[in-house]
């Protein structure tokens, strides 16, 4: 198996959209996966670069955490 | 698209008063969650940049809101207004912090260091257990990418710049640096699926 050292220097053979593309499709992903939703089936291309990007991978996690938070229900 | 999604475009194409309390709404709910994820991501900080994650925080509230406007008629209500609304603000926040901690630290671009510090990096990978695979991804490196190309991925993979911050450092954008990366990994698998010294790598 590919280290993951290896994995981030030489990539994948998946097709990969880049962040602009991806960012398009955040908000959509984001609300599949907190429905439960297989995102891979979904949005494989948004996987495939949040996996190989890791600005985008952060920022990814960031969004899930805060709507995680139900803050727009809250108020707070 | 949902009724809480349509009240919001309606009100932020209103008329004046209408549409300026709703700016106000949503700058708030903006603020709200880029107080969470910085808050989120605190312990991980320099204190520099805790210091001033108030200003960050509203900077980037600010921004979010003029992206949102700026934008607005490409919402098609494929998600919910305030996720699609959120997502430029996680990513102005996110961007910030990253921009900020490496604020004060040097990156350096030299083409003399790609080799040291491709030799450490794979050194310290223990799958990569026979000196002739390393010696062969390092030639593969130096034999076909561009010096911008072995500059960004010897940067963003083996010093782990964040790309966004590279970016900024090199007048660029993350997309355009995220191309030449891509480009360059692709690259470098072709070279090593030729020589079946790597292929074990791949």
């Amino acid at each position: 198996m590919k280290s993951r050292l290896l994995e981030r220097l030489l990539g994948t053979y998946s097709p990969d959209p880049g962040c602009e593309a991806c960012f398009e499709l955040l908000d959509q992903y984001a609300e599949a996966v907190l429905c439960g939703e297989d995102p891979v089936s979904r949005f494989p291309d948004v996987v495939t670069h949040i996996r190989q990007c890791e600005a985008c991978r952060e920022d990814t996690e960031g969004f899930l955490a805060v709507l995680r938070t139900n803050i727009f229900q809250s108020g707070k | 698209m949902d009724k809480e999604s349509e009240d919001w475009l309606e009100a932020l194409r209103a008329e004046a008063s209408v549409r300026d309390e709703a700016l106000a709404r949503l700058h708030s709910l903006l603020l709200r969650v880029a107080r969470a994820e910085a808050g989120r991501r605190r312990g991980n900080l320099p204190p520099q940049t805790v210091a001033e994650l108030g200003d960050l925080c509203m900077q980037a509230a600010n921004d979010a809101l003029e992206a949102v406007t700026r934008k607005l008629d490409s919402f098609q209500g494929l998600s919910r207004f305030t996720t699609w609304a959120s997502k430029f603000v996680v990513l102005e926040i996110s961007s910030r912090l990253r921009s900020h901690a490496w604020r004060d630290r040097r990156i350096d671009l030299s083409a003399a260091t790609w080799e040291q510090l491709a030799s450490s990096y794979l050194t310290a990978d223990r799958a990569l257990e026979q000196q002739e695979q390393k010696n062969l991804l390092r030639e593969a490196m130096a034999q076909n990418l561009t010096d911008r190309q072995r500059m960004i991925l010897t940067a963003v993979v083996m010093e782990e710049v964040p790309i966004d911050v590279l970016a900024e450092r090199l007048g660029s954008s993350r997309g355009r640096l995220y191309k030449v990366l891509h480009d360059a990994r692709s690259k470098l698998r072709r070279a090593l699926v030729q020589d079946q010294q790597t292929e074990g790598l791949l």
